[in-house]
């Protein structure tokens, strides 16, 4: 994009050289340029959502026998038995995947999505796994994955930033799931907190004609000051901020004015025209950033409080699948009517199940269940349509095919175009990468 | 020093090699930096034969790059980069114009000692340690709990740095101050325990910070590698290290000293109260600390302790008489908003008891399961049969309700009555309340919100929780607390009773019980009308003690550590606590030494200090530290790592040199710091010539200064100091909210952000969310050490310069500090810039304000935000 600013001027001053968020090619032919994450905070369960169990049905109330420390070290779970899941299961699409009544609309969607049904984390805890889905590490702060893939591959559109989060409030582990840690401050994921002031400092404080006199103002000192400095890189990085941040100006209202999408498409995503809250807004507003090429755009669903973690009451996860269901269906259809779920990614996930099982016959809810849970890759390069691994027949752990956090991640990067043993970076003394030492790339997954 | 050039050169290719088993023992002895330190000769030099000390070796290196030095900084830019290095803030214009003037020899050495001795020095390079040792005013837990006593440790840094402790003590102390300074006088002491809050300021781990120990005791490894050794221990938690001379066994020896050691509690999501402060007085100073205020209290206290005793004897009274004499006259659960007569739960005739002077007849409302219950509808009638016929009844309670506890009666229906709370014992409702919820027609007597009796004393209904009818007398229990109301009898004779309790607030949901009790024990009903006029003057004594006497004086707490159990721990396999391995004994690194804790040395901190500081390693680094925050990048520029993967220096010798001259100048700081800003490469221009640019474009080899942005602190303070409303008074503890009422959790964590106009490094550092200022402008990292600061450009940082309202206001605050016109710019640039505007800025300024639409003040504030926005404002040369 050319600069709305002084174009002379800068087009003489600004090199790309030094600048962290210059486009820069992948490791491989990429078959995803972008990605949307789309993260269900407090652990969405497997078991009533999509991974049919029929034997947790049939086998509801009997007393389970676990001997793993886990379980029989806990309080509180001296007896546990089965709990049969509160919703039915039918298949659909072509490939007559099975999904619960939960997702009415996204059961539509089966025969785009590959769906994992033997996801596996590493720790019971939000914070911890929260941040481990997130970064690669379940105790450490370390850089998210979005930030990985900036620093991989900067950003093509310089009047937007790289990485975007689109979040109603913070998940558990804060700013940590989003932040750029050890790498370049400029690859930290951009808050967008849905409402009418989706960015900090976004909403100029004077008039358009003002501030072009103040930048153009700005942009002679700052050319004078970099005349006697021998045109030093880090001066001139600085003035091509001031570009960016006044077509950022411009463009993030742009991306998040719904005004021209037509009647049938905010109704696709259940939205009333000038809503500027929820997550079909969300949605929208992904596709949109999508279309304007940002490289990581991630949909937080909810906040650390009220969201999936239904201990008191599986009915709670009505209310929520009924918030994500049907914008997620309506992004993926617009997406592929637009042709660009060939070359973006979109991944479901959370941070892990909830338990088949509980300590009390007749418990209402599920507690947190890290050996087991379900989520599905679409789009760009993924083999549409197909169900991979599965848990046993209770839903108690990823037995056939398991896939890890690591390997989840390791196959979204080589998605993006990049072995994911050889995105590093050095810190510390140490070269650094999101899959730490583990992680493998499930190829079954891949078109 | 020939040995060491050699052994590196030899080693270094090696690690190319990246030698996966780590270094043996022999090798990792060889390594360059664990070799003592011995000042080389200056250097020999062919042209710049003048240059002496610091600048003989950079000169050398020159020479043999074949690069000249570039000439020195003109004396404005050079005072602007030695006053932001020294004191983070930007010098004033008289100091500038003072230092032009200044033609006598020393002029900067001048300057130098004036910015070494101002309070802000400490505060700034107080600021870079904090940035090592990953200072922050939270735990970083899941809940991310306040530290409210942190801040004694942020200011002792500040203040350590400023008297120019020692570096040895200085290391000492945050390890092993309480130990070291036990017994000391007063302040001594307290700086020994506040110190030790760098081990206590660790990351806490989890949900429980009890189960994840070994997650604290490795982040306390790890920093404590780092910061004083600059080498990576913590790589040694699962295996030997990969590539120092570091093995597992090393690390457990440590991970012994700091398991034996108690640190304070930060409080978590399991146990939110946090325990083990560490109290900065002596026994003998916190008594002293506490007499004036027990000598206030002492005339009552004395009264109160007389009080106490005449109540137990009462009381053993009353008991005596409930459980010797007790008859069940009625009893019943009323339902949710269900109504039950005395007469329906009869147990025994209502209608002939034989009442003796002094017996009791008792009420009680009890909570039905474990709830509040509701509030209670009570109407009572006792009816003498014969003699003077005379009545008594609740409804005689209603209009004057607050007449007392016990309570008089009327004037024609005179009685005792006694309002009840029943938790331990016979004990009373104390709190007299006259306006219920703001509703002056409801009065009460009440311990908390419940147990209480109320009246509604007005003709008309009161909308309050629940719709309360009107001139009615109401009981409300509380959770498992049985409220009670007695009669005493004041006549001997036979008495009939009638009555009906109704559950007044339907849909509460449970309902209650009452029971009506006959307590035939005449001494029963005196004893309990002294009791309760015991309580009246108890609560009355105790309400003016308080008042008179003011809060009890809290003895000051540190967040800091002392000695627990000392002992050996085991080695965790693969790092898994889980699987314990062979104990392994505390000693110091095997390559450096390898001592043991000697049996009976307590934990070992004490020990390890010592080792610390006399290892070359600690030498090394902070006088490499010293000269990154001076030149931007340190001689060796893996400040925190010099084993084998982090770099070798760029000027071996120079590091050797200064080291020898730290440790032969007592480790003074502010001495390392004159030598190194008298030197002629920290006064050079920062302006290379095309061969400079090219050849040193890193400037690895100092031929010309780094210029720099202003860090996020700099750039606030200035903002504020320009501003003219900087507050430069230090900031203490932060106003979190207090102890009692915290139940953060990982759903709602802690979370806030205190705005004061003090410097940026009194702003509380939380470590789950990041300080969005701190890090919009690259602050360091509080969950780990940042050996330096990486400076981003980033769009969003021009979006602050924009549009921010702080940045507005500041800028606006400008244009009204200089209300006249003709000399406003002048004035500003003299603030901003410390030098007058030129022609051309003259020119651009009268271009823009003639050009830009709006008042006189928008047209001024919109050109301050230009010049604050600038490069030149917000970059040194």
């Amino acid at each position: 994009m050319g600069s709305t600013l002084f174009p002379g001027i800068l087009q003489r001053l600004l090199a790309d050289e030094g600048d962290p968020l210059t486009a820069r090619a992948a490791q491989f032919p990429p078959k995803a340029k972008r990605v949307i994450f789309l993260f269900m905070t407090g652990g969405v369960s497997h078991v009533d959502t999509f991974d049919p169990k029929p034997a947790l049905f049939r086998d509801h109330g009997k007393e389970l026998h676990l001997d793993h420390p886990e379980i029989k070290d806990r309080p509180g779970y001296e007896h546990i038995y089965l709990k049969r899941p509160q919703w039915e299961f039918s298949q659909h699409g072509q490939s007559g995947t099975e999904v619960s009544t939960l997702f009415p609309h996204l059961a539509g969607c089966v025969d785009d999505i590959a769906l994992i049904r033997s996801m596996h984390t590493s720790h019971s805890n939000h914070y911890n796994a929260t941040l481990g889905m997130h970064t690669g590490s379940f105790t450490q702060s370390r850089p998210s994955i979005g930030s990985w893939v900036s620093y991989g591959l900067g950003a093509p559109n310089r009047n937007l930033p790289s990485f975007v989060v689109l979040a109603p409030a913070q998940t558990y582990a804060g700013t940590q799931v989003y932040a750029s840690d050890f790498l370049p401050g400029a690859h930290q994921g951009t808050l967008v907190v849905p409402g009418a002031n989706p960015v900090a400092n976004i909403t100029p404080r004077v008039s358009g004609d003002r501030q072009a006199l103040e930048l153009n103002a700005l942009l002679a000192l700052n050319a004078d000051h970099l005349a006697a400095r021998q045109d030093e890189a880090m001066l001139k990085a600085r003035l091509r901020s001031f570009e960016t941040a006044f077509g950022m100006q411009m463009s993030v209202p742009e991306v998040f004015d719904f005004s021209r999408e037509s009647d049938a498409t905010l109704a696709s995503y259940g939205l009333q025209r000038g809503q500027t809250t929820g997550f079909g807004w969300q949605c929208l507003a992904a596709r949109r950033l999508a279309e304007r090429d940002v490289r990581f755009i991630e949909l937080i669903d909810t906040g650390s409080s009220g969201n999936w973690d239904s201990h008191g009451d599986m009915m709670d996860h009505v209310r929520l699948a009924q918030n994500v269901d049907q914008p997620i269906a309506a992004l993926l259809k617009d997406l592929g009517q637009r042709g660009m779920l060939e070359d973006t990614l979109v991944v479901w996930t959370t941070e892990f199940g909830r338990t088949p099982f509980n300590n009390t016959a007749d418990a209402k809810g599920r507690e947190h269940h890290p050996w087991a849970f379900s989520s599905w890759l679409a789009g760009a390069g993924v083999k549409p349509g197909i169900v991979h691994g599965a848990t046993d027949e209770h839903g108690l752990r990823a037995v056939e095919q398991p896939v890890h956090v690591h390997d989840f991640h390791a196959t979204i990067l080589q998605l993006m175009g990049f072995d994911h043993e050889q995105l590093t970076y050095r810190h510390a003394g140490r070269d650094y990468r999101l899959t730490d030492v583990e992680g493998r790339v499930v190829n079954a997954l891949l078109a | 020093m020939r040995l060491i050039l050699l052994l590196s050169a030899l080693l270094v290719p090696a690690i190319g090699r990246a030698k996966s088993g780590g270094m043996t023992l022999a090798e990792g002895k060889g390594w360059w930096s664990f070799q003592s330190i011995a000042a080389p000769p200056l250097p020999v030099l062919k042209e710049a034969a003048e240059a002496v000390g610091v600048d003989a070796f950079i000169a050398a290196k020159l020479e043999s790059k074949g690069l000249a030095a570039a000439p020195a900084a003109e004396r404005r830019a050079l005072m602007r980069r030695v006053t932001y290095d020294l004191i983070g803030l930007p010098p004033t214009y008289a100091e500038v114009e003072a230092f032009l003037r200044d033609e006598a020899p020393g002029a900067f050495s001048r300057v130098v000692e004036r910015l070494l001795a101002s309070p802000q020095y400490g505060e700034h390079w107080g600021r870079h340690w904090l940035d090592v040792v990953r200072y922050a005013d939270t735990a970083g837990e899941t809940a991310d709990m306040p530290l409210p006593h942190m801040w004694r440790y942020r200011n002792w840094v500040f203040d350590a740095l400023n008297r120019d402790l020692p570096y040895d003590e200085f290391v000492r102390l945050q390890l092993a101050g309480d130990i070291l300074r036990s017994g000391a006088p007063g302040a001594a002491y307290t700086e020994g325990v506040v110190a030790t809050g760098y081990l206590a300021l660790a990351r806490r781990f989890g949900f429980d910070t009890d189960k994840d120990i070994h997650l604290m005791h490795e982040d306390v490894i790890d920093n404590t590698g780092k910061t004083f050794l600059g080498l990576t221990i913590s790589c040694a938690r699962c295996h030997d290290h990969k590539y120092d001379p570091v093995t597992a066994r090393d690390y457990y020896a440590l991970y012994g000293i700091f398991a034996s050691t108690r640190f304070s509690y930060s409080g978590c999501e399991k146990q939110r109260q946090p325990r083990d402060l560490v109290p900065l007085l002596s026994q003998v100073e916190a008594a002293d600390l506490r007499r004036p205020w027990l000598e206030k209290r002492a005339g009552t206290t004395h009264r109160l302790e007389e009080i106490a005793a005449e109540s137990a004897k009462a009381q053993g009274t009353v008991l005596n008489g409930v459980q010797s004499s007790l008859h069940l006259l009625a009893a019943a659960d009323v339902n949710d908003g269900g109504s039950v007569s005395f007469g329906e739960g009869k147990k025994e005739s209502l209608e002939h008891i034989t009442l003796k002077k002094g017996e009791l007849l008792h009420l009680a409302i009890l909570p039905l399961g474990s709830h509040g219950a509701d509030t209670t509808r009570v109407e009572w009638e006792i009816i003498e049969n014969g003699g003077m016929g005379r009545r008594w009844s609740v409804s005689d309670l209603i209009p004057a309700l607050m007449s007392g506890n016990p309570h008089p009666g009327t004037a024609t229906a005179p009685a005792q009555w006694v309002f009840m709370d029943w938790r331990n014992g016979p004990g009373f409702l104390s709190e007299k309340v006259e306006v219920v919820n703001g509703l002056k027609e409801l009065q009460a007597w009440r311990n908390g919100d419940t147990p209480s009796v109320i009246v509604n004393a007005s003709d008309q209904p009161v909308q309050a929780w629940t719709t309360l009818p009107p001139r009615a007398f109401f009981m409300h229990p509380g959770p498992n607390i049985v409220v009670g109301l007695e009669w005493v009898s004041p006549l001997d004779g036979e008495v009939s009773v009638t009555g009906r309790i109704t559950d007044a607030h339907p849909g509460g949901p449970d309902g209650v019980g009452f029971r009506l009790e006959h307590i035939a024990a005449p001494e029963a009903g005196p004893a309990l009308v002294s009791l309760a006029k015991l309580n009246t003057e108890q609560v009355q004594l105790t309400r003016q003690r308080d008042a008179d006497a003011g809060p009890e004086p809290m003895v000051p707490v540190a967040f800091a550590v002392t000695e627990g159990e000392a002992r050996n721990y085991r080695l965790q396999e693969r790092g898994d606590p889980e699987k314990p391995g062979e104990e392994v004994p505390r000693h110091w690194l095997t390559v450096l030494g390898g001592d043991p804790v000697p049996p009976g040395a307590g934990s070992g901190r004490r020990e390890l200090a010592e080792w610390i500081v006399r290892s070359p390693l600690s030498t090394r680094v902070i006088v490499n530290r010293l000269w990154q925050w001076h030149f931007g990048e340190g001689l060796v520029r893996t400040p925190s790592d010099f084993g084998s993967r982090g770099e070798l220096p760029s000027h071996p010798e120079l590091l050797e040199w200064l080291c020898a001259q730290f440790d032969g100048q007592g480790r003074s700081l502010k001495a390392l710091h004159r030598l190194i800003l008298a030197s002629a490469a920290y006064q050079r221009s920062s302006a290379p010539n095309a061969e400079q640019g090219l050849q040193d474009a890193d400037h690895r080899w100092l031929s010309h200064f780094p210029r720099r942005r202003l860090a996020a602190e700099e750039i606030r303070d200035s903002l504020l100091m320009v501003g003219g409303n900087l507050d430069l008074t230090p900031g203490t503890a932060h106003p979190f909210p207090p102890e009692q009422t915290w139940n953060f959790s990982q759903h709602a964590p802690f979370s806030a952000v205190y705005d004061n106009e003090k410097r940026t490094v009194y702003q509380m550092v939380q470590r789950q969310r990041r300080h969005p200022f701190l890090a919009l402008f690259d602050g360091a990292d509080p969950n780990a050490g940042t050996a330096a600061r990486q400076l981003t450009t980033a769009p969003t940082q021009a979006l602050y310069f924009l549009n921010d309202p702080f940045f507005h206001a500041q800028a606006q605050r400008i244009v009204t500090r200089f209300p006249d016109v003709s000399t406003r710019l002048g004035q500003i640039h003299q603030v901003l810039f410390q030098r007058d505007p030129t022609s051309r800025d003259q020119a651009r300024a009268d271009d823009f304000l003639a050009q830009y639409p709006g008042t006189d003040e928008e047209r001024w504030s919109a050109w301050v935000r230009v010049l604050l926005a600038s490069n030149e404002f917000l970059h040194l040369d």
